[in-house]
């Protein structure tokens, strides 16, 4: 018979009560894996999309923290070509837009024959080209909801546009976008001549050397402007730090609400074993292994409830990604770092429950046992 | 016993309760010897379960002193350990753990003791034969009777090889064979084991089995009497 051995039969002792517990705690876990997983898979997508298109570096406007920067002159990537450090250079237009009657979706402009292309796989027709007409290509998972093929017309923004093409790409964003040329794009938006973001190849990408000078280089040619990687540029995404506080506000409540419900049942449990606990100072247990009980039991709650509640988060995160809101706009995945933090708050939300009773436990006064007879 | 150093020495002990309108002791003095087998009787309210706590070091006097073996009692802080060194209780309810196997509830006290799992096994093992009951080392209390829940909570007090055995009414829920066979049980061990042992009861059959009866009244003793051997 084990400390562990106790605390887990008096948890059995109180079956009921136990499930219960579990269940908000598993409740609370849930909601803390599903959020985060959309809030980390949301910063994972556009950092895989920046990723694939093979991008060293981004420039963008300096003051510039929103999701889809705002646009600026495109003739600022002629500047950007002309440093030494640049390989390639393609500039860039995308906006959030309604697309025929689907939840809206992002629509990237992208510089015709630039290294944005090349990573995506046609699946059938071809990619839209600089020739005049209203084009658009639709990643596979855009497509899918949409239930357009080639030869259709997709309606951006109420204008039609033909459908020339479906792609894949190894980015999700880009699976569940629509895409056009930089010149369409700019036509539909009314942003001619202006992109939002220029995509930078450089010479030499693994030398640390190269992406500091190119960054000097920007910051001395073009004032108001600031080369960063896409990494850093999703870091400062004002949508990506939002979904970040989201989650941690979700984390923050779950904690408070999963521990005030190991807290309730805890003391709880504690006022109904005043006497077994009595005894056991009474027989010579010291008052920190009767902390050390109490807590085992709360941390036990919170472990089971945390395992429960990775499960029916990963659930829910599967759901959710059915849904046309999220499918194709996020690629929330349960990583292991995510269920090892899942698994922390579950144990945090255990502990923060369980102090309070093991301590008031450890206070009683042993007399009492003897007094009650 | 003169001139041994007693095993408790108690002098001027008093205890009230709610703001001192109710006295448990006014300023008792005791003296116990290592091995003796005293019984402390007395109506209800005179103090016996008062007097029992203290003795255990689970309350402390407001006044008076205590001494163990002609040291003076340990602080609160260090009562869990000087309790599961020198201690066993036994009590009228047998207040065993009900989640818990026979075996299991007699291992309880030894957590504190520096015995690994398995000796604290077998060591449990060995008291409920002691007591009779090692064929119900895996049952439940729930599934005990009376007598053999009070067997397993003396083979519980034994655990850590007590100096001092405190028994408060340990026949009280008891019927007169089970309570027979407990106090029987109760000689043995205070003859084979030498151990000290305080026995507060009622009961004049229980008090019968002492060596010294110390009978109490509104918190103090009033006589003592000391049986034939």
């Amino acid at each position: 018979m084990t400390l562990a051995g106790i605390a887990w039969r008096n948890l059995q002792a109180r079956p009921s009560r136990s499930a219960l517990t579990l269940i908000g705690i598993a409740l609370s876990v849930a909601a803390v894996v599903a959020l985060t997983a959309l809030a980390w898979g949301f910063e994972a997508s556009w950092q895989r999309a920046a990723e694939v298109r093979g991008t060293d570096a981004v420039v963008t406007r300096t003051a510039s923290q929103n999701a889809l920067p705002s646009p600026f002159d495109a003739r600022v990537a002629d500047t950007v070509r002309t440093l030494p450090q640049v390989y390639e250079v393609a500039g860039l237009l995308s906006e959030l837009m309604s697309v025929d009657d689907a939840p809206p979706m992002f629509v990237f402009g992208w510089q015709a024959d630039s290294f944005l292309w090349r990573h995506l796989k046609l699946i059938s027709g071809r990619f839209p080209i600089e020739n005049g007409h209203a084009e658009v290509a639709l990643g596979r998972l855009a497509a899918d909801m949409l239930g357009k093929h080639v030869g259709a017309t997709v309606y951006i923004d109420a204008e039609p546009f033909a459908l020339v093409g479906i792609f894949d790409s190894p980015a999700l964003v880009e699976t569940g976008a629509a895409l056009m040329t930089l010149t369409q794009m700019q036509r539909i938006t009314d942003h001619l001549n202006r992109v939002n973001l220029i995509n930078v190849r450089l010479n030499d990408a693994s030398d640390e050397t190269t992406l500091t000078q190119f960054r000097a280089a920007v910051a001395q040619a073009l004032p108001g402007y600031l080369a960063i990687t896409s990494g850093d540029l999703v870091q400062q995404n004002v949508m990506v730090r939002l979904a970040r506080a989201m989650s941690w506000a979700v984390t923050v409540l779950a904690v408070l609400i999963g521990g005030a419900g190991v807290f309730n049942t805890m003391l709880m449990s504690v006022f109904e074993r005043t006497r077994e606990i009595a005894i056991l100072l009474a027989v010579g247990w010291r008052r920190d292994r009767v902390i050390r009980m109490i807590l085992l039991e709360s941390l036990v709650l919170g472990l089971a409830g945390g395992v429960i509640g990775v499960v029916l988060g990963s659930l829910a995160v599967e759901v959710l990604l059915w849904s046309d809101m999220i499918r194709g706009r996020i690629d929330a995945q349960i990583t292991a770092g995510l269920v090892w933090y899942a698994l922390g708050v579950a144990l945090a939300l255990g502990l923060v429950g369980g102090v309070y009773p093991a301590v008031r436990a450890s206070g009683l006064k042993p007399a009492s046992a003897l007094h009650a007879e | 016993m003169m001139g041994q150093t007693p095993r408790i020495e108690a002098q001027g002990l008093t205890r009230s309760y709610d703001g001192g309108r109710i006295a448990a002791l006014r300023g008792l003095d005791l003296s116990i010897a290592a091995g003796e087998f005293i019984a402390i009787v007395g109506p209800s309210g005179c103090g016996k379960s008062t007097l029992l706590a203290m003795l255990g070091a689970l309350e402390a006097p407001q006044t008076g002193t205590l001494s163990f073996d002609g040291e003076p009692f340990p602080p609160p802080h260090r009562a869990s350990a000087f309790r599961a060194e020198h201690i066993g209780f036994v009590f009228q309810s047998f207040h065993l753990l009900p989640t818990l196997s026979a075996a299991e509830n007699v291992e309880v006290p030894m957590f504190e003791s520096t015995r690994s799992s398995r000796q604290r096994r077998e060591r449990a093992r060995m008291l409920l034969h002691l007591v009779g009951l090692d064929h119900r080392s895996n049952d439940r209390p729930s599934m005990l009777s009376g007598g053999e829940r009070q067997r397993v909570a003396i083979a519980r007090a034994l655990a850590n090889q007590p100096t001092l055995l405190l028994a408060d009414e340990p026949t009280g829920s008891l019927d007169s064979v089970n309570a027979a066979r407990v106090m029987q049980l109760f000689e043995q061990l205070h003859a084979e084991l030498g151990t000290t042992l305080v026995v507060v009861t009622h009961a004049a059959e229980v008090a019968g089995h002492a060596q010294r009866v110390v009978r109490m009244q509104d918190g103090r003793i009033i006589t003592e009497v000391e049986h034939a051997a």
